[in-house]
Protein backbone atom coordinates (compact mmCIF):
# COMPACT_ATOMS: atom_id res chain seq x y z
CA UNK A 1 0.00 0.00 0.00
CA UNK A 2 3.00 2.28 -0.04
CA UNK A 3 3.68 4.61 -3.03
CA UNK A 4 1.40 6.46 -4.95
CA UNK A 5 -1.38 5.57 -6.23
CA UNK A 6 -0.71 7.13 -10.31
CA UNK A 7 2.84 8.06 -11.11
CA UNK A 8 3.66 9.22 -14.62
CA UNK A 9 7.32 9.62 -16.13
CA UNK A 10 7.78 11.89 -18.76
CA UNK A 11 4.36 10.32 -20.10
CA UNK A 12 3.75 10.94 -23.97
CA UNK A 13 1.29 10.54 -26.39
CA UNK A 14 1.54 11.45 -30.17
CA UNK A 15 -1.00 10.75 -32.98
CA UNK A 16 0.34 11.42 -35.86
CA UNK A 17 1.70 15.16 -35.69
CA UNK A 18 -0.41 16.38 -32.62
CA UNK A 19 1.22 16.14 -29.54
CA UNK A 20 -2.00 14.74 -27.67
CA UNK A 21 -0.19 14.68 -24.05
CA UNK A 22 3.39 15.93 -23.65
CA UNK A 23 5.96 14.89 -20.77
CA UNK A 24 3.52 14.69 -18.11
CA UNK A 25 4.65 13.95 -14.71
CA UNK A 26 1.78 13.29 -11.88
CA UNK A 27 2.04 11.89 -8.53
CA UNK A 28 -1.50 10.64 -7.17
CA UNK A 29 -0.65 10.26 -3.97
CA UNK A 30 -3.20 7.75 -2.21
CA UNK A 31 -6.26 8.60 -0.29
CA UNK A 32 -6.20 12.07 -2.19
CA UNK A 33 -8.78 12.90 -4.59
CA UNK A 34 -6.29 14.73 -7.79
CA UNK A 35 -8.59 16.87 -9.51
CA UNK A 36 -7.47 16.73 -13.55
CA UNK A 37 -8.96 20.28 -15.27
CA UNK A 38 -8.38 21.34 -18.74
CA UNK A 39 -10.51 22.34 -21.65
CA UNK A 40 -12.22 19.72 -24.42
CA UNK A 41 -8.97 18.37 -26.39
CA UNK A 42 -6.60 19.09 -23.96
CA UNK A 43 -5.27 15.58 -23.17
CA UNK A 44 -7.55 14.80 -20.02
CA UNK A 45 -9.08 11.34 -21.88
CA UNK A 46 -5.78 10.37 -23.65
CA UNK A 47 -3.91 10.57 -20.73
CA UNK A 48 -6.93 8.16 -18.84
CA UNK A 49 -6.76 5.98 -21.79
CA UNK A 50 -3.03 5.51 -21.24
CA UNK A 51 -3.22 4.51 -17.81
CA UNK A 52 -5.44 2.41 -18.30
CA UNK A 53 -3.90 0.95 -21.52
CA UNK A 54 -6.20 1.33 -23.90
CA UNK A 55 -3.75 3.12 -25.91
CA UNK A 56 0.13 3.01 -25.44
CA UNK A 57 2.58 5.86 -24.40
CA UNK A 58 4.78 6.95 -27.46
CA UNK A 59 7.20 7.61 -24.89
CA UNK A 60 7.98 7.93 -20.89
CA UNK A 61 6.11 5.46 -18.76
CA UNK A 62 3.04 5.02 -16.20
CA UNK A 63 2.73 3.28 -12.50
CA UNK A 64 -1.21 2.59 -11.47
CA UNK A 65 -1.25 1.38 -7.74
CA UNK A 66 2.20 0.12 -8.36
CA UNK A 67 1.99 -2.06 -11.38
CA UNK A 68 0.53 -1.98 -15.26
CA UNK A 69 -3.08 -0.63 -15.88
CA UNK A 70 -2.71 -3.37 -18.71
CA UNK A 71 -2.51 -6.03 -15.51
CA UNK A 72 -5.89 -7.70 -14.27
CA UNK A 73 -4.96 -7.28 -10.84
CA UNK A 74 -4.46 -3.84 -10.95
CA UNK A 75 -7.66 -3.46 -12.71
CA UNK A 76 -9.32 -5.12 -10.25
CA UNK A 77 -8.94 -3.01 -8.14
CA UNK A 78 -9.54 0.12 -10.58
CA UNK A 79 -13.56 1.88 -10.89
CA UNK A 80 -13.38 3.65 -14.28
CA UNK A 81 -16.12 6.10 -15.12
CA UNK A 82 -16.07 6.73 -18.47
CA UNK A 83 -17.41 10.37 -19.95
CA UNK A 84 -20.00 8.29 -21.96
CA UNK A 85 -20.76 4.46 -20.85
CA UNK A 86 -21.37 2.83 -23.94
CA UNK A 87 -22.83 -0.23 -23.37
CA UNK A 88 -25.24 -2.54 -25.44
CA UNK A 89 -28.58 -0.50 -24.91
CA UNK A 90 -29.92 -3.98 -24.28
CA UNK A 91 -28.37 -4.52 -20.96
CA UNK A 92 -30.06 -3.75 -17.84
CA UNK A 93 -27.94 -2.29 -15.00
CA UNK A 94 -28.53 -5.42 -13.29
CA UNK A 95 -26.94 -7.08 -16.47
CA UNK A 96 -24.16 -4.30 -16.23
CA UNK A 97 -23.19 -5.08 -12.62
CA UNK A 98 -23.54 -8.92 -13.13
CA UNK A 99 -21.26 -9.28 -15.67
CA UNK A 100 -18.76 -6.91 -14.40
CA UNK A 101 -18.77 -8.67 -10.84
CA UNK A 102 -18.50 -11.64 -12.37
CA UNK A 103 -15.44 -10.47 -14.22
CA UNK A 104 -14.06 -8.77 -10.70
CA UNK A 105 -14.81 -11.75 -8.92
CA UNK A 106 -15.87 -10.25 -5.45
CA UNK A 107 -19.10 -9.28 -5.19
CA UNK A 108 -20.87 -7.04 -2.41
CA UNK A 109 -24.60 -7.60 -3.63
CA UNK A 110 -25.55 -5.53 -0.78
CA UNK A 111 -23.67 -2.64 -1.18
CA UNK A 112 -24.60 -2.86 -4.78
CA UNK A 113 -28.38 -2.81 -3.87
CA UNK A 114 -27.86 0.25 -1.63
CA UNK A 115 -26.37 2.41 -4.56
CA UNK A 116 -28.86 1.17 -7.03
CA UNK A 117 -31.49 2.25 -4.34
CA UNK A 118 -29.03 5.63 -3.70
CA UNK A 119 -29.13 6.92 -7.08
CA UNK A 120 -32.88 5.44 -7.55
CA UNK A 121 -32.07 3.22 -10.19
CA UNK A 122 -34.64 0.08 -12.04
CA UNK A 123 -32.38 -2.42 -12.40
CA UNK A 124 -34.32 -4.39 -14.51
CA UNK A 125 -34.39 -1.42 -17.04
CA UNK A 126 -32.61 -1.62 -20.87
CA UNK A 127 -29.98 1.11 -20.64
CA UNK A 128 -30.71 1.74 -23.95
CA UNK A 129 -34.26 2.82 -22.51
CA UNK A 130 -32.71 5.28 -20.04
CA UNK A 131 -32.18 9.12 -19.86
CA UNK A 132 -28.91 10.74 -20.39
CA UNK A 133 -28.68 11.18 -16.27
CA UNK A 134 -29.77 7.69 -15.64
CA UNK A 135 -27.34 6.31 -17.58
CA UNK A 136 -24.79 8.12 -16.01
CA UNK A 137 -26.12 6.94 -12.71
CA UNK A 138 -25.48 3.62 -14.23
CA UNK A 139 -22.16 4.42 -15.11
CA UNK A 140 -21.49 5.53 -11.23
CA UNK A 141 -23.08 2.38 -9.73
CA UNK A 142 -20.94 0.06 -11.89
CA UNK A 143 -17.67 2.45 -10.94
CA UNK A 144 -18.33 2.21 -7.53
CA UNK A 145 -19.94 -1.32 -7.11
CA UNK A 146 -16.61 -3.09 -6.16
CA UNK A 147 -15.39 -0.44 -3.41
CA UNK A 148 -12.31 -0.04 -5.60
CA UNK A 149 -8.71 2.07 -4.41
CA UNK A 150 -8.69 3.92 -6.92
CA UNK A 151 -11.76 5.91 -8.90
CA UNK A 152 -10.84 7.10 -12.12
CA UNK A 153 -13.49 9.52 -13.49
CA UNK A 154 -14.17 11.13 -16.54
CA UNK A 155 -16.42 14.40 -15.95
CA UNK A 156 -18.44 12.21 -13.52
CA UNK A 157 -20.85 14.78 -13.09
CA UNK A 158 -21.90 15.92 -16.66
CA UNK A 159 -25.70 15.20 -17.60
CA UNK A 160 -26.42 15.00 -13.60
CA UNK A 161 -28.98 16.95 -11.88
CA UNK A 162 -28.39 18.79 -8.82
CA UNK A 163 -29.82 16.84 -6.27
CA UNK A 164 -28.10 13.97 -7.83
CA UNK A 165 -24.79 15.97 -8.11
CA UNK A 166 -24.82 16.17 -4.40
CA UNK A 167 -25.41 12.31 -3.55
CA UNK A 168 -22.62 11.52 -5.91
CA UNK A 169 -20.50 13.95 -3.65
CA UNK A 170 -21.39 12.32 -0.51
CA UNK A 171 -20.33 8.86 -2.27
CA UNK A 172 -16.97 9.84 -3.52
CA UNK A 173 -16.43 11.68 0.00
CA UNK A 174 -17.52 7.99 1.57
CA UNK A 175 -15.27 6.48 -0.85
CA UNK A 176 -12.65 8.56 0.14
CA UNK A 177 -12.86 8.55 3.63
CA UNK A 178 -12.89 4.39 3.48
CA UNK A 179 -9.13 5.30 1.71
CA UNK A 180 -9.86 5.41 -2.08
CA UNK A 181 -7.76 7.57 -4.33
CA UNK A 182 -9.82 9.75 -6.68
CA UNK A 183 -8.78 10.74 -9.82
CA UNK A 184 -10.95 13.51 -11.19
CA UNK A 185 -10.91 14.50 -14.86
CA UNK A 186 -12.71 17.37 -15.89
CA UNK A 187 -13.19 21.03 -18.10
CA UNK A 188 -16.11 21.96 -15.25
CA UNK A 189 -14.69 24.23 -12.57
CA UNK A 190 -17.10 23.00 -9.98
CA UNK A 191 -17.33 19.88 -9.57
CA UNK A 192 -13.69 19.52 -9.16
CA UNK A 193 -13.19 22.56 -6.76
CA UNK A 194 -16.15 20.32 -4.08
CA UNK A 195 -13.85 17.27 -4.17
CA UNK A 196 -10.13 18.02 -4.80
CA UNK A 197 -7.50 18.71 -2.92
CA UNK A 198 -4.77 19.28 -5.14
CA UNK A 199 -5.04 19.81 -9.52
CA UNK A 200 -3.14 19.65 -12.27
CA UNK A 201 -4.23 22.23 -15.24
CA UNK A 202 -3.76 20.40 -18.33
CA UNK A 203 -3.52 22.46 -21.24
CA UNK A 204 -2.47 20.94 -25.39
CA UNK A 205 -0.87 18.42 -23.37
CA UNK A 206 1.23 19.87 -20.79
CA UNK A 207 0.41 20.50 -17.55
CA UNK A 208 0.66 24.27 -16.84
CA UNK A 209 0.26 24.28 -13.62
CA UNK A 210 -0.13 21.56 -10.57
CA UNK A 211 -0.73 23.10 -7.03
CA UNK A 212 -3.31 22.66 -4.05
CA UNK A 213 -6.62 23.69 -4.22
CA UNK A 214 -6.13 26.64 -1.38
CA UNK A 215 -3.05 27.51 -2.76
CA UNK A 216 -4.64 28.42 -6.30
CA UNK A 217 -7.44 30.04 -4.50
CA UNK A 218 -4.56 32.26 -3.15
CA UNK A 219 -3.42 33.20 -6.60
CA UNK A 220 -7.11 33.25 -7.82
CA UNK A 221 -8.25 36.58 -9.19
CA UNK A 222 -11.19 38.40 -7.40
CA UNK A 223 -13.53 40.96 -9.11
CA UNK A 224 -14.19 43.74 -6.91
CA UNK A 225 -16.42 46.40 -7.30
CA UNK A 226 -16.53 49.92 -6.17
CA UNK A 227 -19.66 52.06 -5.50
CA UNK A 228 -18.12 55.93 -5.02
CA UNK A 229 -20.31 58.94 -4.30
CA UNK A 230 -17.98 60.45 -6.67
CA UNK A 231 -16.84 59.90 -10.07
CA UNK A 232 -14.42 57.44 -9.82
CA UNK A 233 -10.77 57.73 -11.42
CA UNK A 234 -8.72 54.10 -11.58
CA UNK A 235 -5.65 55.42 -11.80
CA UNK A 236 -4.12 55.24 -8.65
CA UNK A 237 -5.60 51.89 -8.62
CA UNK A 238 -4.57 51.14 -11.69
CA UNK A 239 -0.38 51.91 -10.44
CA UNK A 240 -1.41 48.89 -7.98
CA UNK A 241 1.37 45.63 -8.78
CA UNK A 242 -1.61 43.26 -7.50
CA UNK A 243 -4.31 44.78 -9.51
CA UNK A 244 -4.48 43.26 -12.95
CA UNK A 245 -7.74 45.61 -14.29
CA UNK A 246 -8.91 48.91 -13.52
CA UNK A 247 -11.82 50.82 -15.28
CA UNK A 248 -14.65 53.46 -14.29
CA UNK A 249 -18.23 53.27 -15.42
CA UNK A 250 -19.37 56.62 -13.46
CA UNK A 251 -19.24 56.34 -9.82
CA UNK A 252 -18.71 52.06 -10.19
CA UNK A 253 -14.74 51.21 -9.93
CA UNK A 254 -14.12 47.74 -11.67
CA UNK A 255 -10.97 46.13 -10.39
CA UNK A 256 -9.41 41.93 -11.09
CA UNK A 257 -7.01 41.72 -7.95
CA UNK A 258 -4.42 39.08 -8.17
CA UNK A 259 -3.69 37.79 -4.85
CA UNK A 260 -3.85 39.76 -1.84
CA UNK A 261 -6.74 42.63 -1.94
CA UNK A 262 -4.68 44.37 1.01
CA UNK A 263 -3.57 47.30 -0.87
CA UNK A 264 -6.71 48.03 -2.73
CA UNK A 265 -8.53 47.82 0.24
CA UNK A 266 -5.79 50.44 1.99
CA UNK A 267 -5.75 52.61 -1.34
CA UNK A 268 -9.97 52.71 -0.84
CA UNK A 269 -9.89 53.77 2.43
CA UNK A 270 -9.11 57.38 1.53
CA UNK A 271 -12.35 57.49 -0.78
CA UNK A 272 -15.99 58.09 -0.03
CA UNK A 273 -17.08 54.78 -0.59
CA UNK A 274 -20.74 53.87 -0.88
CA UNK A 275 -20.66 49.96 -1.65
CA UNK A 276 -18.29 46.75 -2.37
CA UNK A 277 -19.00 44.53 -4.37
CA UNK A 278 -17.38 41.17 -4.52
CA UNK A 279 -17.31 38.32 -6.53
CA UNK A 280 -15.95 35.06 -4.75
CA UNK A 281 -12.90 33.80 -5.77
CA UNK A 282 -13.61 31.71 -8.62
CA UNK A 283 -11.22 28.56 -10.02
CA UNK A 284 -12.61 29.55 -13.07
CA UNK A 285 -10.64 32.71 -13.06
CA UNK A 286 -7.61 30.95 -12.27
CA UNK A 287 -8.41 28.46 -14.83
CA UNK A 288 -9.40 31.52 -17.78
CA UNK A 289 -6.06 33.19 -16.45
CA UNK A 290 -4.10 30.10 -17.35
CA UNK A 291 -6.00 29.44 -20.30
CA UNK A 292 -5.65 32.71 -21.88
CA UNK A 293 -2.88 34.57 -20.44
CA UNK A 294 -0.35 32.17 -20.95
CA UNK A 295 0.37 31.95 -24.83
CA UNK A 296 3.41 28.54 -24.36
CA UNK A 297 4.79 29.17 -27.78
CA UNK A 298 3.20 26.10 -28.47
CA UNK A 299 1.29 25.68 -31.88
CA UNK B 1 -15.16 -17.90 -20.27
CA UNK B 2 -17.36 -15.29 -18.73
CA UNK B 3 -16.50 -13.08 -21.74
CA UNK B 4 -17.59 -15.71 -24.08
CA UNK B 5 -20.94 -16.26 -22.52
CA UNK B 6 -21.93 -12.80 -22.38
CA UNK B 7 -21.62 -12.37 -25.93
CA UNK B 8 -23.43 -15.86 -26.56
CA UNK B 9 -26.49 -14.33 -24.30
CA UNK B 10 -26.14 -10.84 -26.37
CA UNK B 11 -25.92 -12.54 -29.72
CA UNK B 12 -28.86 -14.82 -28.62
CA UNK B 13 -32.59 -13.44 -30.11
CA UNK B 14 -30.38 -13.00 -33.13
CA UNK B 15 -29.01 -16.56 -33.91
CA UNK B 16 -32.21 -17.69 -33.01
CA UNK B 17 -33.53 -16.34 -35.72
CA UNK B 18 -31.23 -17.30 -37.89
CA UNK B 19 -31.69 -20.58 -36.92
CA UNK B 20 -35.72 -20.20 -37.41
CA UNK B 21 -34.81 -19.29 -40.92
CA UNK B 22 -32.24 -21.52 -41.46
CA UNK B 23 -34.51 -24.76 -40.33
CA UNK B 24 -37.24 -22.91 -42.81
CA UNK B 25 -35.03 -23.17 -45.43
CA UNK B 26 -33.88 -26.94 -45.47
CA UNK B 27 -37.11 -27.78 -44.60
CA UNK B 28 -38.63 -25.57 -47.78
CA UNK B 29 -35.92 -27.10 -49.97
CA UNK B 30 -36.31 -31.43 -48.77
CA UNK B 31 -40.32 -31.23 -49.42
CA UNK B 32 -39.69 -29.59 -53.04
CA UNK B 33 -37.14 -32.91 -53.77
CA UNK B 34 -40.60 -35.17 -54.08
CA UNK B 35 -41.74 -32.66 -57.32
CA UNK B 36 -38.39 -33.10 -58.90
CA UNK B 37 -37.04 -36.64 -58.60
CA UNK B 38 -38.91 -37.85 -61.24
CA UNK B 39 -38.30 -35.33 -63.70
CA UNK B 40 -35.67 -36.55 -66.14
CA UNK B 41 -36.12 -33.49 -68.74
CA UNK B 42 -34.04 -31.32 -65.94
CA UNK B 43 -31.21 -33.44 -66.41
CA UNK B 44 -31.63 -33.05 -70.15
CA UNK B 45 -31.92 -29.32 -69.82
CA UNK B 46 -28.90 -29.34 -67.74
CA UNK B 47 -26.92 -30.83 -70.39
CA UNK B 48 -27.44 -28.35 -72.62
CA UNK B 49 -26.49 -25.66 -70.66
CA UNK B 50 -22.49 -23.82 -70.67
CA UNK B 51 -20.00 -25.10 -68.02
CA UNK B 52 -19.82 -21.83 -66.25
CA UNK B 53 -23.48 -22.20 -65.43
CA UNK B 54 -23.28 -25.82 -64.46
CA UNK B 55 -20.22 -24.96 -62.46
CA UNK B 56 -22.22 -22.20 -61.08
CA UNK B 57 -25.39 -24.50 -59.39
CA UNK B 58 -22.39 -27.59 -58.34
CA UNK B 59 -23.75 -29.61 -61.30
CA UNK B 60 -21.73 -32.51 -61.48
CA UNK B 61 -22.50 -35.26 -64.18
CA UNK B 62 -21.40 -37.99 -62.08
CA UNK B 63 -24.40 -37.47 -59.94
CA UNK B 64 -27.75 -36.48 -61.76
CA UNK B 65 -29.70 -34.02 -60.47
CA UNK B 66 -32.72 -36.24 -59.64
CA UNK B 67 -30.62 -38.47 -57.30
CA UNK B 68 -30.65 -36.72 -53.23
CA UNK B 69 -27.41 -35.97 -53.57
CA UNK B 70 -27.52 -34.21 -56.76
CA UNK B 71 -30.23 -32.25 -55.70
CA UNK B 72 -29.47 -31.35 -52.44
CA UNK B 73 -26.03 -30.61 -53.69
CA UNK B 74 -27.40 -28.29 -55.82
CA UNK B 75 -29.99 -26.40 -54.32
CA UNK B 76 -28.26 -26.07 -50.78
CA UNK B 77 -24.80 -26.56 -50.46
CA UNK B 78 -23.69 -25.32 -53.35
CA UNK B 79 -25.87 -22.12 -53.17
CA UNK B 80 -28.35 -20.94 -50.57
CA UNK B 81 -26.81 -22.04 -47.89
CA UNK B 82 -23.09 -21.63 -47.71
CA UNK B 83 -23.84 -17.70 -48.47
CA UNK B 84 -26.37 -18.19 -45.18
CA UNK B 85 -23.40 -19.51 -43.25
CA UNK B 86 -20.85 -16.84 -44.74
CA UNK B 87 -22.87 -13.99 -44.20
CA UNK B 88 -23.98 -14.68 -40.33
CA UNK B 89 -19.92 -15.77 -39.95
CA UNK B 90 -18.71 -12.81 -41.30
CA UNK B 91 -21.20 -10.79 -39.21
CA UNK B 92 -20.08 -12.93 -35.94
CA UNK B 93 -16.20 -11.98 -37.05
CA UNK B 94 -16.72 -8.81 -37.53
CA UNK B 95 -18.73 -8.28 -34.24
CA UNK B 96 -16.27 -10.07 -32.00
CA UNK B 97 -13.96 -7.21 -32.01
CA UNK B 98 -13.97 -4.79 -34.90
CA UNK B 99 -17.80 -3.86 -34.21
CA UNK B 100 -17.27 -3.63 -30.55
CA UNK B 101 -14.35 -1.72 -31.07
CA UNK B 102 -16.31 0.88 -33.37
CA UNK B 103 -19.82 1.60 -30.76
CA UNK B 104 -16.95 2.06 -28.14
CA UNK B 105 -17.96 -0.42 -25.99
CA UNK B 106 -14.84 -2.38 -25.90
CA UNK B 107 -13.01 0.36 -23.54
CA UNK B 108 -15.64 -0.24 -20.61
CA UNK B 109 -15.27 -3.85 -20.54
CA UNK B 110 -11.15 -3.83 -21.11
CA UNK B 111 -11.40 -0.91 -17.97
CA UNK B 112 -12.30 -4.88 -15.74
CA UNK B 113 -9.56 -7.26 -14.92
CA UNK B 114 -9.70 -8.93 -18.07
CA UNK B 115 -6.53 -8.97 -20.44
CA UNK B 116 -6.63 -8.08 -24.21
CA UNK B 117 -5.76 -11.98 -24.94
CA UNK B 118 -8.26 -13.10 -23.40
CA UNK B 119 -10.91 -10.32 -24.63
CA UNK B 120 -9.89 -11.34 -27.90
CA UNK B 121 -10.02 -15.36 -27.75
CA UNK B 122 -12.95 -15.52 -25.62
CA UNK B 123 -15.20 -13.48 -28.42
CA UNK B 124 -13.75 -15.32 -31.09
CA UNK B 125 -14.93 -18.81 -29.42
CA UNK B 126 -18.10 -17.51 -29.19
CA UNK B 127 -18.60 -16.52 -32.72
CA UNK B 128 -17.17 -19.72 -33.73
CA UNK B 129 -19.48 -21.06 -31.41
CA UNK B 130 -22.71 -19.79 -32.83
CA UNK B 131 -21.58 -20.25 -36.56
CA UNK B 132 -21.07 -23.84 -35.10
CA UNK B 133 -24.20 -24.01 -33.78
CA UNK B 134 -25.79 -22.93 -36.61
CA UNK B 135 -24.43 -25.30 -37.90
CA UNK B 136 -25.78 -27.88 -35.96
CA UNK B 137 -29.28 -26.70 -36.93
CA UNK B 138 -28.81 -26.68 -40.00
CA UNK B 139 -27.66 -30.40 -40.28
CA UNK B 140 -30.19 -31.83 -37.67
CA UNK B 141 -33.22 -30.23 -39.36
CA UNK B 142 -31.73 -31.94 -42.43
CA UNK B 143 -31.79 -35.40 -40.85
CA UNK B 144 -34.83 -35.19 -39.64
CA UNK B 145 -36.64 -33.51 -42.19
CA UNK B 146 -34.91 -35.57 -45.51
CA UNK B 147 -35.84 -38.73 -44.75
CA UNK B 148 -39.77 -38.31 -44.53
CA UNK B 149 -39.49 -36.82 -48.41
CA UNK B 150 -36.88 -39.68 -49.61
CA UNK B 151 -34.18 -36.48 -49.76
CA UNK B 152 -31.42 -38.66 -47.96
CA UNK B 153 -31.49 -42.00 -50.27
CA UNK B 154 -28.36 -43.02 -50.90
CA UNK B 155 -26.58 -40.72 -48.49
CA UNK B 156 -25.18 -41.64 -45.46
CA UNK B 157 -24.92 -40.28 -42.04
CA UNK B 158 -20.93 -39.52 -42.35
CA UNK B 159 -21.33 -37.59 -46.12
CA UNK B 160 -24.43 -36.00 -44.75
CA UNK B 161 -22.21 -35.05 -41.50
CA UNK B 162 -18.89 -34.11 -43.88
CA UNK B 163 -21.00 -31.86 -45.99
CA UNK B 164 -22.23 -29.53 -43.31
CA UNK B 165 -18.73 -29.16 -41.59
CA UNK B 166 -17.34 -28.35 -45.21
CA UNK B 167 -19.38 -25.84 -45.17
CA UNK B 168 -18.81 -24.79 -41.60
CA UNK B 169 -15.19 -25.03 -42.71
CA UNK B 170 -15.79 -22.56 -45.55
CA UNK B 171 -17.39 -19.88 -43.12
CA UNK B 172 -15.01 -20.15 -40.40
CA UNK B 173 -12.52 -19.50 -42.47
CA UNK B 174 -14.28 -15.92 -43.15
CA UNK B 175 -15.41 -15.56 -40.05
CA UNK B 176 -12.02 -15.66 -38.98
CA UNK B 177 -10.85 -13.39 -41.97
CA UNK B 178 -13.65 -10.83 -40.79
CA UNK B 179 -12.03 -11.26 -37.42
CA UNK B 180 -8.79 -10.34 -38.06
CA UNK B 181 -9.51 -7.21 -39.54
CA UNK B 182 -11.50 -6.41 -36.88
CA UNK B 183 -8.99 -6.78 -34.50
CA UNK B 184 -6.26 -5.18 -36.63
CA UNK B 185 -7.98 -2.17 -37.25
CA UNK B 186 -10.67 -1.72 -34.67
CA UNK B 187 -13.42 -0.64 -37.58
CA UNK B 188 -16.38 -2.75 -38.45
CA UNK B 189 -16.73 -1.39 -41.71
CA UNK B 190 -13.84 -3.07 -43.27
CA UNK B 191 -13.84 -6.55 -41.65
CA UNK B 192 -17.35 -6.97 -43.54
CA UNK B 193 -16.55 -5.62 -46.62
CA UNK B 194 -13.07 -7.62 -47.17
CA UNK B 195 -14.39 -10.83 -46.76
CA UNK B 196 -17.61 -10.31 -48.39
CA UNK B 197 -15.16 -8.97 -51.48
CA UNK B 198 -12.95 -11.92 -51.02
CA UNK B 199 -16.04 -14.84 -50.98
CA UNK B 200 -17.92 -13.18 -54.10
CA UNK B 201 -14.23 -12.49 -55.90
CA UNK B 202 -13.27 -16.27 -55.40
CA UNK B 203 -16.34 -17.62 -56.03
CA UNK B 204 -16.70 -15.86 -59.58
CA UNK B 205 -12.95 -16.64 -59.98
CA UNK B 206 -14.03 -20.35 -59.13
CA UNK B 207 -17.15 -20.80 -61.55
CA UNK B 208 -15.29 -18.72 -64.08
CA UNK B 209 -11.65 -20.44 -64.22
CA UNK B 210 -12.56 -23.57 -65.86
CA UNK B 211 -12.78 -21.75 -69.37
CA UNK B 212 -9.09 -20.40 -69.19
CA UNK B 213 -7.17 -23.93 -69.00
CA UNK B 214 -3.93 -22.06 -68.41
CA UNK B 215 -5.23 -20.17 -65.29
CA UNK B 216 -6.66 -23.49 -63.74
CA UNK B 217 -3.93 -24.47 -61.28
CA UNK B 218 -4.90 -20.94 -59.76
CA UNK B 219 -8.41 -22.80 -58.32
CA UNK B 220 -6.64 -24.88 -55.99
CA UNK B 221 -5.62 -21.72 -53.71
CA UNK B 222 -9.66 -21.31 -53.78
CA UNK B 223 -11.68 -21.73 -50.30
CA UNK B 224 -14.46 -22.68 -52.96
CA UNK B 225 -12.79 -25.10 -54.89
CA UNK B 226 -11.38 -26.72 -51.41
CA UNK B 227 -15.63 -26.59 -50.71
CA UNK B 228 -17.05 -27.77 -54.05
CA UNK B 229 -14.25 -29.66 -56.09
CA UNK B 230 -16.98 -32.67 -55.26
CA UNK B 231 -20.16 -33.59 -54.07
CA UNK B 232 -19.30 -34.54 -51.11
CA UNK B 233 -22.88 -36.31 -50.34
CA UNK B 234 -22.58 -38.27 -52.76
CA UNK B 235 -18.71 -39.13 -53.10
CA UNK B 236 -17.51 -38.06 -49.03
CA UNK B 237 -15.07 -35.74 -47.69
CA UNK B 238 -11.91 -34.51 -49.74
CA UNK B 239 -9.41 -34.12 -46.28
CA UNK B 240 -8.32 -30.33 -48.06
CA UNK B 241 -12.00 -29.33 -47.50
CA UNK B 242 -11.71 -29.45 -43.80
CA UNK B 243 -7.83 -28.86 -43.09
CA UNK B 244 -7.07 -26.38 -45.75
CA UNK B 245 -10.17 -23.83 -44.28
CA UNK B 246 -9.58 -24.57 -40.45
CA UNK B 247 -5.41 -24.30 -40.76
CA UNK B 248 -6.10 -21.05 -42.42
CA UNK B 249 -8.26 -20.14 -40.03
CA UNK B 250 -6.22 -20.54 -37.13
CA UNK B 251 -3.52 -18.28 -39.18
CA UNK B 252 -5.96 -15.76 -39.30
CA UNK B 253 -7.02 -15.88 -35.61
CA UNK B 254 -3.50 -16.27 -34.36
CA UNK B 255 -2.63 -12.75 -36.47
CA UNK B 256 -5.58 -11.28 -34.93
CA UNK B 257 -4.96 -11.84 -31.66
CA UNK B 258 -1.99 -10.76 -32.09
CA UNK B 259 -2.35 -7.57 -33.85
CA UNK B 260 -5.11 -6.35 -31.16
CA UNK B 261 -2.61 -6.73 -28.36
CA UNK B 262 0.15 -4.78 -29.70
CA UNK B 263 -1.89 -1.25 -31.16
CA UNK B 264 -3.82 1.35 -29.21
CA UNK B 265 -7.28 0.87 -29.15
CA UNK B 266 -9.71 4.05 -31.41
Amino acid sequence: MNGPAIHTDALTKRFGTLTAVDQLDLRVERGEVFGYLGPNGAGKTTTIRMLLDFVRPTSGTSQVLGGSGADPAVRARIGYLPADLPVDPRWTAQTLLDFYGDLRGRRDRTWERTLLDRFDLDPSRPVGELSTGNRRKVGIVQAASHRPELLILDEPTSGLDPLLQQEFLILIRELVTDGATVFLSSHVLPEVEALAGRVAILREGVVVAQAGITELRRTARTRIDLRLTVPADPAPFAALPTVVEATADGDLLRLVVEGSVDAVIKTAAALPVEQIITHEADLEDVFLSYYTTQDGGRS
Amino acid sequence: MIVARRMLADRRRATAWWAIGTAALVVFTVALYPAVKDQAQVEDLLKTMPEAFRNMIGYDAAVPMTSPAGYLHARLFSTVAPVLFLVFGIGAGAAAIGGLEETGRLEPLLANPVTRARVAAERYAAAIGLLTLLGVVFAVTLAASGRPAGALAGISAGHLIAAAAAMLALAVLHLSLAYAIGAATGRRGPSVAIPAAVAIGSYLIHSLLPMAEALAPVRYALPWYWYLQRNILAQGLPPAALIAPLAMSGVLFAIGWAAFQRRDLR
